[in-house]
């Protein structure tokens, strides 16, 4: 029996080394411990043999089967691999050819930046406020410290619907209705469409602006460069040199003009920045008192600055967009660049 | 405004260097528009001396000249006549770039070597017009650039002016501004006049009707004067600040002003009738003809500087033609007033009249400097034309202005700006821009007076921010805001645009921005009805074109124009959306409403192009996708899609108006044919239009969620036939409010008309999938209630199962 037993081991295990693929390795299998298998034959002689032989030919036979199986695994796993690899031999394709890509939409450019500015600012605290396109004198001129026949006006060439109502030039008027609903402290940021009244290269009769103010106790013009020059580092780069310098808005005072090294030659001068080194990159000053009394904030508790800036500028310098007309024009070869 | 930097050393005695000069200007508030060198990309133009002139061989006309440089001899041809073998001249080298970008270039003239070119004074734009080469005075340096030789070098400073700074139109006031920047005293120009003996008093007379519009009129005379060019320095000097030399009268009056500030006008004493000045309001309708041959009609808002009998000038902007300086003058009145800002402006507007007078009245001329204006110009017209300044000056200034004292605490200083500064330093600042200040009541307190130059301090705050902008921003230190801070979300019309952007953009549109004014007729074109309130539109008083008149009252007009644009431009495949206002006149037809609106067209392939993508084309449904997955994402649900009354611009059978509770969304459907004819578009087109301002008042806040089961799905579907009249989403709506067990979801997969379907109707496949929250469902469960659901839909639709 134990002869047997070896032979048959001998037999089964050389069958499973030379089935050649998983079918074969099944039939193996079949053949030695299926129903009429050869193990199983041999088994039925069990009931044959003594006492004293059975427990020592039962433990023989499951080391057997054991053997086996852990042959048999061993076999399987490597005829797998095998047909895995053969199947794959067939299979190639070209993984230059492009992907199959889903429609890709854009948002406009000016739309980005208003978005990448907004929260910005949002992180500082400031709300987003919105105003009219078509505004009243009073909220776009007189209540900003522009009177009638004041040679201000002449800084903002303006459309008008009728005498008393314009297209807004700025979206300052924004502070005007903001203030007028709230109480301080204020911290607005006002993006919005503009309009003025010229027409070439370099001017577009509708633009986009985003206005900022802040009002509270005790702020300083200290706290205006401050911002500015957070949000400046935080939309170009840390590294970014900025410089403040005078200049004249009716509606705030002291007035400061913000330039930022250019962007496109870093300083050192190109067609870009008029070979100044410098990009005027928006304008800004504390609340002119005037403005306060027409909202009748007190001017002697409140201080606050503003500020404002063109979008499509501020795009062009971001993107490198070297013609403004570009953003008017919705050429899609365009659009589909952002 | 422009300045030059020699110019400017007359009046202070400062180190920088043009660039410097510039820098310090801008940074103190004057910003520096552009500097540029006069004469110089000029300096390879040398002395040269010509060492011998002859006869080309080969032209009658040009001569060949032996050049000495200063290093060497070259040859040159010139083509003029009035040069000889010993002359200076100007040699252009080759590689020079003569104004007008003329390249010069050695090159051979009629077989002669040519090194070169010899300049005339036009030129090198010297002058505007010149006979021949220019002969330069003898005793020049060989070699050395003519512009330095000349003492021509000069460097042009444009200053973008803010208007609240009129003193700085003159080159003294910008002077004064370099002398706070280097600490140097600001040397005024002295007027140098002798007076004869004849008063002026006997001769001529001023009256001054009103006083408001024209607070001070003062006035000179020189007789004698003989008309005619100016002289070369001063004719240089104008051409310097951008302006044209008129004759040696003239020239002063302009030049005076450049100089000072002060505009000055000089009549025609002969033309002046009754030989005296009155200075009144225009009668209603007088008619004036000024300098410029121009004739207006004027109002009695107009101030007028008028003779005995009839206007002669337009007060403060252009003097009138009848008493024009012209070649026989003899005597001149020379004016020199001051005329209130406001009435100026409104005239110069007015009458389309934008003068340099104009421009610095508006703004607020210096009414102090009235005499020392008068003197100066008197004093170099008597100069330069031979005349004698009679004596005296006729100064009719009834009511003298208040000189403004301004209180200014140092306290106040310190908060807004936020910089330690003390009474000494705030008085060393303003006194350097020539204000008066004097210790005030307290200790940190300051009484300053305002010189008539600086209108624009009217205020304590405009005090501060001279010391600002003198202390420099520069040195001002950056903080953070303290305080409270108040923020909130956006509000939720905001969130709703951004969801809408988000959605339209993942969708694959791109957003286009188009101008918010039209033609006129561009809603026309869609054929909207005069009755429809589109068609009110907001016009623009004044437009910059035809193009631009009215305010958009739909932004589909501007999109169908950008979709031929693209097309032309081969683009193909397109789709695009707009989110912006549209303008419409209110209901009750007082005022304006502004409404969101978001418009998106599509035409062309559904998918990019491409190896393993279908190249069908979109259609109605395409679009219909979108604009479900836009009512999903702002939580909107039972929207209507009714195919009843569309927009005219839609094709009537494959278009609908979308309806949410009897609120109108908007449209979707095909542009209608005859409109893509009108915009020139040859394929296609479907549109849709949604009233965003109504979208955000509907919007749902967030999705509200439905619970899960965790048992399986039995899914049946069936294919039932229809009559073609029959709506889809009657199908979906009855399966929807049937009150069957079960039903999860229902969907439409197969639409089917043709072989095996009898006229007049269509086969429409169902799947409907049943499932329990509580339990699995058994065969007998779902085939009961799917039963149910087929003969409730056979009996309200008078459907078959095919």
């Amino acid at each position: 029996m134990k002869e047997r037993l070896h032979q048959l081991q001998e037999a089964a295990l050389s069958s499973l080394q030379q089935a050649a693929d998983l079918k074969a390795l099944q039939d193996v299998r079949v053949q030695f411990l299926g129903k009429k298998g050869t193990l199983t034959e041999v088994m039925k002689g069990m009931r044959e043999l003594s006492a004293d032989e059975r427990p020592v030919i039962g433990s023989l036979v499951n080391t057997l089967k054991d053997k086996f199986e852990t042959c048999f695994a061993a076999r399987q796993a490597e005829l797998q691999q095998q047909a895995i690899a053969a199947k794959m031999a067939n299979e190639k394709i070209d993984v230059t050819l492009p992907g199959r890509c889903a429609l890709k939409g854009s948002k406009h450019p000016v739309t980005l930046v208003t978005e990448e500015i907004v929260e910005i600012f949002s992180r500082l605290g400031f709300a987003v406020a919105e105003g009219p396109e078509i505004e009243q004198d009073f909220y776009n001129f007189e209540a900003l410290n522009i009177p009638k026949d004041h040679p201000a006006r002449d800084m903002q060439d303006t459309f008008y619907i009728s005498e008393d109502l314009v297209l807004r030039t700025h979206t300052s008027p924004v502070q005007i209705r903001t203030m007028l609903k709230q109480q301080p402290p204020v911290r607005v940021i006002a993006p919005g469409t503009v309009y003025r009244r010229d027409s070439d290269l370099t001017h577009s009769p509708m633009f986009h602006q985003i206005e900022g103010f802040l009002v509270d106790k005790k702020v300083t013009f200290g706290d205006l460069k401050g911002v500015l020059i957070h949000f400046l580092r935080e939309f170009f780069g840390e590294e970014l040199e900025i410089r403040f310098r005078p200049s004249f808005f009716p509606f705030t005072e002291p007035s400061a003009e913000v330039d930022i090294a250019c962007v496109i030659c870093g300083g050192k001068g190109c067609r870009v920045c008029g070979g100044t080194g410098w990009l005027e990159i928006l304008g800004s000053g504390m609340i002119d008192p005037a403005v306060f009394a027409s909202v009748e904030y007190d001017a002697e508790l409140y201080s606050g600055f503003a500020f404002g800036m063109g979008l499509e500028r501020i795009a062009m310098l971001k993107y490198g967009v070297n013609d403004l007309r570009l953003f008017f024009e919705n050429d899609l070869r365009f659009l589909r660049q952002f | 405004m422009i300045v030059t930097y020699n110019w400017l050393k007359e009046f202070v005695d400062f180190a920088y260097t043009p660039q410097e000069l510039c820098d310090r200007l801008t940074m103190v508030g004057l910003e520096v528009d552009a500097l540029d060198e006069i004469g110089g990309n000029l300096d390879s133009v040398i002395v040269s001396k010509l060492d011998s002139v002859d006869k080309h061989p080969d032209a009658d006309k040009l001569t060949v000249c032996q050049v000495n440089n200063g290093t060497e001899v070259v040859q040159v041809v010139c083509g003029a006549t009035n040069h000889k073998t010993g002359d200076l001249v100007a040699l252009a080298q080759p590689g020079s770039v003569l104004p007008g970008d003329f390249k010069i270039k050695k090159s051979k003239i009629r077989g002669q070597v040519s090194m070169g070119m010899l300049c005339s004074e036009k030129e090198l734009a010297l002058s505007e017009e010149s006979s021949g080469i220019m002969i330069l005075p003898v005793g020049l340096t060989l070699g050395q650039p003519v512009f330095a030789a000349l003492n021509r070098k000069d460097f042009q400073i444009e200053i973008g002016l803010t208007p609240n700074r009129p003193d700085c139109l003159s080159v003294v006031g910008v002077a004064r501004e370099v002398a706070a920047l280097c600490d140097k005293k600001l040397q005024l120009p002295i007027p140098q006049i002798r007076e004869s003996l004849e008063p002026i008093a006997q001769q001529t007379s001023v009256v001054i009707e009103d006083t408001d519009y024209c607070p001070r009129y003062a006035a000179r005379m020189i007789k004698g004067v003989k008309i005619g060019p100016s002289p070369d320095w001063l004719v240089r000097r104008l051409e310097a600040v951008g302006m044209r030399s008129i004759n040696n009268v003239v020239d002063v009056t302009n030049y005076v002003m450049m100089e000072l500030g002060h505009p000055l006008h000089a009549f025609d004493f002969k033309n002046l009738q009754d030989g005296r000045i009155v200075v009144r309001r225009a009668q209603e309708g007088e008619t004036f003809t000024s300098l410029d041959n121009q004739e207006h009609t004027l109002t009695a808002e107009d101030l007028m500087i008028c003779d005995g009998r009839r206007a002669v000038a337009m007060a403060g902007v252009m003097g009138g033609l009848n008493s024009e300086v012209q070649e026989d003058t003899e005597t001149i009145l020379l004016e020199a007033a001051y005329f209130k800002p406001t009435a100026i402006r409104r005239t110069s507007k007015r009458h389309g009249l934008h003068t340099e007078s104009s421009h610095r009245f508006e703004r607020g001329a210096d009414i102090d400097m009235i005499l020392v204006a008068l003197d100066r110009a008197a004093g170099l017209i008597a100069d330069l034309s031979n005349g004698s300044v009679l004596s005296g000056i006729i100064d009719n200034y009834p009511q003298p202005l208040q000189t403004p004292v301004l209180i200014l605490h140092a306290e106040k200083v310190e908060k807004l700006l936020d910089i330690p500064v003390d009474c000494d330093t705030i008085q060393t600042l303003l006194e350097s821009i020539g204000l008066q200040v004097v210790p005030g009541d307290s200790t940190t307190s300051l009484e300053i007076t305002v010189p008539s130059f600086r209108p624009d301090l009217e205020r304590e705050v405009d005090l501060i921010e001279e010391v600002a902008r003198l202390y420099g921003y520069e040195r001002i230190p950056a903080t953070m805001p303290v305080g409270t801070v108040d923020a909130c979300l956006p509000p939720l019309g905001q969130q709703v645009q951004k969801k809408l952007r988000d959605t339209m953009v993942a969708g694959g549109f791109s957003e286009a921005m188009n101008y918010s004014f039209y033609a006129e007729d561009s809603i026309s074109k869609l054929s909207v009805t005069t009755e429809d309130p589109r068609s009110r539109q907001i016009k623009i008083l004044n437009p910059l074109s035809e193009d631009q008149a009215v305010m958009r009252t739909s932004l589909l007009p501007s999109l169908l124009e950008t979709v031929s644009r693209n097309l032309s431009y081969r683009s193909q495949d397109l789709r695009l959306f707009e989110l912006r206002p549209v303008f419409l006149p209110q209901n009750n037809g007082q005022g304006i409403c502004e409404k969101l609106s978001l418009t998106a067209v599509i035409c062309g392939r559904r998918n990019p192009e491409g190896w393993a993508q279908s190249a069908a084309g979109v259609d109605f449904y395409d679009l219909k996708g979108i604009v479900e997955e836009l009512f999903a994402t702002i939580n909107i649900a039972d929207v209507f899609f009714d195919a009843i009354d569309t927009e005219p611009y839609l094709h009537p059978g494959k278009s609908c108006r979308m309806i949410h509770d009897r609120h109108f969304l908007g449209s979707i459907g095909e542009i209608h044919p005859q409109v893509l004819v009108e915009f020139a578009i040859d394929q296609p087109l479907f549109l849709l239009e949604l009233d965003v301002e109504k979208l955000i008042e509907i919007a749902g806040a967030h999705a509200k969620f439905k619970p899960l089961s965790r048992y399986p799905d039995v899914i049946r579907d069936s294919a039932l036939l229809l009559d073609s009249e029959v709506a889809a989403a009657q199908v979906l709506e009855i399966i929807q409010r049937s009150k069957v067990k079960y039903i999860e979801n229902a969907v439409l997969f197969d639409l089917y008309t043709g072989k095996g379907i009898p006229q007049g109707k269509k086969s429409l496949a169902v799947r409907v999938r049943y499932r329990d929250l509580q339990k699995t469902l058994t065969e007998e469960e779902v085939s009961k209630a799917h039963n149910k659901l087929i003969k409730t839909l056979c009996r309200q639709l008078g459907a078959e199962i095919r």
